[in-house]
């Protein structure tokens, strides 16, 4: 195991009744990558981020997190969601999953709750929003009143609030308008650049490539090979 | 051969059984003959809520209210002038209710199509409501009865109740009854109309566009269900000879509730076993309430003790074997016979839609703007664009989904805006959802004979007597060979006899679109059908998608993220971004389009399609 | 109508309605939750003021502390009931957990009989609280009467902050619009379905505790009526609204009073004024009062 791992994942299997959405997938990550699952809708690649962050039940010869922060390796298979986020791991789910009722700030400090540093917890805040200037103007609204565009950038910013080593993005740029999404892989490139590791998934190949494309000067098939951007293509 | 079998066996068993009955009075004494006759009427009241819960998914807690109307109804006819003039004491009875006289069989059925007609009453304000609000409605229906019985004097005698009601209730009066009722239960259920009041339950959306009025379908159901509690109301009444409202609270109806839940919701068999077990049970349990004497100790009964064991196994039976003894399975005689495994065999110009403007609004989000299309006979069109596009809002408007918020739809020259999706699928529209939804727990063969249902010509009430009314017989066999005849077609007739839920993915997803073709659609809406699929997979549905077309002779507009499967197979393409219609025209003018590429298919997209 | 009738009759309304909303809060934080009508919640009511009665009356503890005990002994029974008969079932499909709750609910009337015998027992009232105050216009009223609302207000203000202005309570409104978006947050979704529960339970208790003072008796089924009455409050003021459920609790209480003190003639069906309302506001307006509409998702 390279010393830098730090999300390793052997022969990961997840079954919905009859339907087996992902079948044998191993993923290495080590730290400070950003790594990319591309694939059709439906090949699974939600099945696996949901079964890293224990959302759904799954079967693997090794799930494996070693945190950063104290280089001990910890099986991650079969623990509850919350026991991922006190390890540093967090999730920016598919569809936003803004809870509709709670204001924009609310939505921040939910993110933080297993923090209890108050003051570590308004500075990450002040953080987001220098990331986002958008949602401080609309911090005391609530999330249902917020744009498409809005909705994703609180939902990065609230998987950021729990101060993750492990960031997973799940289709951050579901219909957000194309400039939209410029913005956003540029913030994640920035997240990634203070030391975050990145676990994305897209859906539309070329979105990822080409944005990855402005920000780093190189084409698609370059990129592939680029050990900053690893694209993991899975079939269905 | 096999149904001649089963057939023999049942009579076999039923004269059996009959014959037992006939000597029980005999054999058994008082105590065991008040519990077969329990165990008979709580069958039907279990039956009869099954049908409305378990069956077709209606949270009804009104049973009760409905129970206390048919055993009303039916003592006020069978007790005799003299009885009732020396039991109103409070208030005088209505004179023309004195001389009200009926035979005890002729109250059985008034008290049903009393209990009916109210339950009629009460189906067409509340069932709109879904789940939970359903039942709290219900329970409040059921209450409102029971007080207003109690509030009644001179036609209820009040809070007294009815007091020496003649004990007509035999062990041949409930039995008989109970055959009577579990015969039309099982001969309806076994019906095409059967499988629409699953499919209502499964998935109410995906009924509506097989064509089925779910709404009417759920008060028939409900209506049926409200007709056995009034049966069951009354002959309980005639059983025990002592009616009072205080008989008729919410715990009545808990009890029926149990009975399904433990049987098995949704199982005929399941709500026969319950009742035995549950009915034996209780009665059984009254040894704890009473004092018994061991030796020369005596140990005083504790009262509620019944109860308390009672609910504890309730609890148990909910939370170690939740889906009751018979889950949704039922008895069949062929349990006793081997079963032959099937093996698993491979899968083998005129316009017809006009949007005109159209815009669709949620609040203050505008999901379409301003879309226009019109598409011909015989094409196949790709509707395409980002996620959040609108592309899916445009299927829930053209179905019937969703109201237009302005503009027309017409499909066939005929405006169609408006209309709800079983009125758009019987003018000739099917299709199939990005997320599948079929009927789950249903066999693949049942799903696709729900969609022949809306050419059937038999009527609901027909099913419950097949063999006076024939062409249920007649037409169900139809349904079925059509329905086999589109399976073979579709590569799917090995799996007929299989639960839908348990067939693998791209089976299902053909079976959505054989259950969409059952319709007999002239147009087809696919949304996303190559979702999931793998490039291999990919490759045969577009092959599939043409023989589709010239098959049946359709037209067809898909959904599909798959560039390849939209650019080899669409004659034509309509792209949408943010619900705006950006643009329109063959594969090759899509390609080209820049607002095309810059907001949807990326710079890359125009040589290689999707990678 | 004389003025002292009816301020008698707008305070009797004003309590009744008041105890009517803190059961009422209960129902309807649980139901936020889990989607689950908590049949068993009127009967941990019936606990609270038999833990009450047994307390002060048979024990001869001070009213203070029986209170305090009574309080704490119906949490700890709330949780209970959460952890054994509805923890096993959260991922089951909905009836499982209604049925287990029906089931509960059985089990204590029951149970309560079987320990309590299901004779009522009379409730002795401190004689503080039903000393009448005597005002200069001729209103005459009871302590107890303007205590009970006065603390049921002050409870409901006091979760009203602790949902709104404390971590637990933002991860509790959280679950009720997504459970698993919450626990991705970190949050142990048990635990705060268990606070969830434990303070549904003490506003029963302290209603319990009120009602045996108020109607000065407890009997096993005394739970069953304003336990079904507080639901649809729940329903009336919209489902998972806490000041919702309050203000259902005060318009049934109005309602109920006040049709029977205007037209003594309608009180035998006075019972069924909830129930008709209920049916209306549900035809009308099915989410309540304070409800949000929620769209349908195809």
């Amino acid at each position: 195991m390279d010393d830098r791992t730090m999300l390793k994942i052997e022969k990961l299997n997840v079954n919905y009744g009859a339907i087996q959405a992902v079948r044998d997938v191993s993923i290495s990550i080590n730290r400070g990558e950003i790594v990319t699952l591309i694939g059709a809708n439906g090949a699974g690649k939600s099945s696996i981020i949901r079964a890293i962050m224990g959302l759904v039940k799954s079967h693997s010869e090794e799930m494996t997190f070693i945190s950063p922060r104290d280089g001990k390796p910890v099986s991650i298979q079969g623990k509850p969601a919350e026991a991922h986020v006190k390890l540093g791991i967090s999730l920016s789910p598919e569809g936003r999953r803004i809870l509709p009722q709670l204001t924009v700030e609310e939505n921040l400090t939910l993110g933080a709750y297993i923090r209890d540093d108050a003051k570590g917890i308004s500075d990450d805040m002040e953080y987001v929003y220098s990331l986002f200037p958008r949602l401080k103007e609309r911090r005391k609204q609530k999330g249902s009143t917020l744009s498409g565009g809005e909705q994703q950038m609180l939902a990065v910013g609230r998987a950021l609030m729990s101060r993750p080593d492990l960031l997973m993005l799940d289709e951050p740029s579901l219909g957000l308008a194309p400039i939209l999404v410029d913005e956003v892989f540029g913030i994640i490139r920035e997240i990634n650049a203070q030391g975050r590791t990145i676990l994305l998934v897209e859906q539309n190949a070329f979105d990822v490539l080409e944005v990855g494309a402005v920000g780093l000067s190189g084409t698609g098939a370059e990129l592939l090979n680029d050990p900053k951007v690893r694209a993991a293509y899975l079939g269905g | 051969m096999r149904n001649v079998r089963n057939l023999i066996l049942t009579i076999i068993a039923v004269v059996l059984f009959a014959f037992f009955l006939d000597k029980a009075p005999e054999l058994l004494n008082g105590y065991w003959q008040r519990i077969l006759n329990l165990i008979a009427i709580n069958a039907i009241l279990a039956l009869s809520l099954n049908l409305i819960y378990g069956i077709t998914g209606m949270f009804s807690l009104g049973h009760a209210g409905f129970m206390a109307i048919g055993a009303y109804v039916s003592a006020l006819l069978v007790l005799s002038p003299a009885q009732k003039n020396s039991m109103w004491i409070l208030e005088d009875i209505y004179p023309w209710l004195l001389n009200v006289n009926a035979p005890f069989i002729v109250s059985l059925i008034i008290a049903g199509l009393v209990a009916a007609f109210f339950g009629l009453l009460v189906a067409l304000p509340v069932l709109r409501l879904g789940g939970d609000y359903l039942g709290i409605a219900t329970l409040g229906f059921a209450e409102i009865i029971r007080i207003l019985i109690t509030n009644t004097a001179r036609l209820t005698n009040g809070s007294l109740g009815l007091k020496g009601i003649p004990a007509y209730t035999t062990l041949f009066m409930s039995w008989s009854c109970l055959g009577i009722v579990l015969l039309c239960t099982v001969c309806m259920l076994r019906s095409n109309f059967g499988g629409v009041l699953r499919a209502v339950r499964d998935d109410e959306v995906a009924a509506k566009m097989m064509g089925i009025n779910t709404f009417k379908i759920k008060v028939i159901a409900f209506t049926l269900g409200c007709f056995g509690g009034g049966l069951g109301g009354a002959l309980m009444g005639n059983l025990i000879t002592t009616i009072d409202p205080r008989m008729f609270m919410i715990t009545q109806t808990y009890n029926v509730l149990m009975i399904i839940v433990v049987g098995g919701l949704g199982s005929v068999t399941g709500s026969l076993i319950g009742s035995v077990l549950v009915t034996t049970m209780l009665e059984w349990l009254r040894f704890v309430e009473n004092p018994i004497t061991i030796g020369s100790i005596n140990i005083p009964g504790i009262p509620g003790m019944r109860m308390v064991i009672f609910s504890l196994l309730l609890i148990m039976v909910i939370i170690f074997r939740r889906e009751g003894i018979m889950g949704m399975r039922e008895f069949s005689w062929n349990i006793f016979f081997p079963k032959k495994k099937i093996t698993d065999v491979g899968s083998k110009t005129e316009t017809v839609l006009e949007l005109e403007n159209v815009k669709l609004k949620f609040g203050g989000l505008s999901a379409i703007d301003n879309l226009s299309m019109k598409i011909k006979h015989w094409e196949i069109v790709g509707l395409i664009g980002p996620n959040g596009a609108g592309k899916t809002s445009a299927f829930n408007v053209i179905s019937g989904f969703y109201k237009p918020t302005s503009g027309t739809i017409k499909f066939l020259g005929k405006s169609i805006g408006g209309l709800s999706p079983d009125e758009v699928c019987k003018a000739g529209m099917s299709r199939t959802f990005q997320n599948i939804r079929l009927f789950g727990n249903q066999t693949v063969l049942q799903n696709v004979m729900i969609g022949s249902r809306i050419r059937q010509k038999y009527s609901w009430w027909m099913t419950l007597l097949p063999f006076v009314f024939t062409d249920v017989i007649k037409e169900d066999a139809e349904a079925r060979a059509q329905a086999m005849n589109l399976l073979d077609q579709l590569g799917l007739d090995a799996f007929a006899d299989e639960k839908a839920s348990s067939l693998p993915y791209g089976a299902q997803r053909r079976l959505e679109i054989a259950r969409a073709l059952a319709t007999r659609p002239r147009f087809l809406l696919l949304d996303e059908p190559a979702a999931g699929m793998n490039p291999q997979e990919s490759e045969e549905l577009m092959k599939f998608i043409r023989r589709l077309r010239d098959e049946f002779d359709l037209t067809i507009l898909l959904i599909e993220h798959d560039m390849k499967v939209v650019m080899n197979v669409c004659d034509y393409i309509h792209v949408l971004d943010q619900g705006v219609h950006i643009a329109e025209g063959t594969p090759a003018e899509i390609k080209a389009n820049p607002r095309v590429v810059e907001a949807y298919l990326g710079a890359g997209a125009a040589e290689g399609g999707a990678a | 109508m004389e003025l002292n009738i009816f301020v008698q009759h707008f305070i009797n309304a004003l309590s009744l309605g008041s105890l009517y909303g803190l059961v009422a809060v209960g129902y309807t934080m649980v139901y936020g939750i889990l989607r689950l009508i908590n049949f068993a919640h009127g009967d941990i009511f019936m606990l609270g003021a038999y833990f009450v009665y047994f307390a002060t009356i048979v024990y001869k503890l001070n009213w203070g502390v029986g209170v305090v005990i009574a309080i704490i002994l119906t949490t700890i029974c709330g949780l209970l009931v959460d952890r054994i008969a509805y923890k096993p079932l959260r991922e089951a499909p909905r009836i499982s957990a209604l049925i287990s709750a029906i089931g509960v609910s059985f089990f204590i009337e029951n149970f309560a009989v079987v320990v309590f015998t299901g004779m009522p027992r009379p409730v002795v009232q401190p004689p503080i609280l039903m000393k009448p105050i005597e005002f200069s216009n001729g209103v005459r009223l009871i302590p107890l009467g303007i205590l009970v609302p006065v603390v049921a207000f002050l409870l409901v203000g006091a979760l009203l902050w602790l949902l709104y202005c404390t971590k637990p309570g933002l991860a509790m409104r959280a679950i009720s619009f997504d459970i698993e978006t919450t626990r991705m947050m970190g949050v142990s979704v048990n635990k705060i379905i268990a606070l969830a529960f434990g303070l549904g339970s003490a506003l029963a208790a302290v209603a319990g505790i009120m009602w045996a003072l108020r109607y000065p008796r407890v009997e096993p089924f005394m739970g069953m009526t304003p336990g079904i009455k507080a639901f649809i409050a729940a329903v009336f003021g919209g489902i998972g609204s806490v000041p919702g459920a309050m203000i259902g609790g005060l318009i049934l209480g109005f309602v109920e009073i006040m049709s029977v003190a205007f037209f003594p003639t309608l009180s035998g069906y006075k019972d069924a004024f909830a129930f008709l309302l209920l049916i209306l506001i549900l035809l009308f307006r099915p989410t309540g009062l304070l409800g949000e509409k929620l769209e349908d998702k195809i």
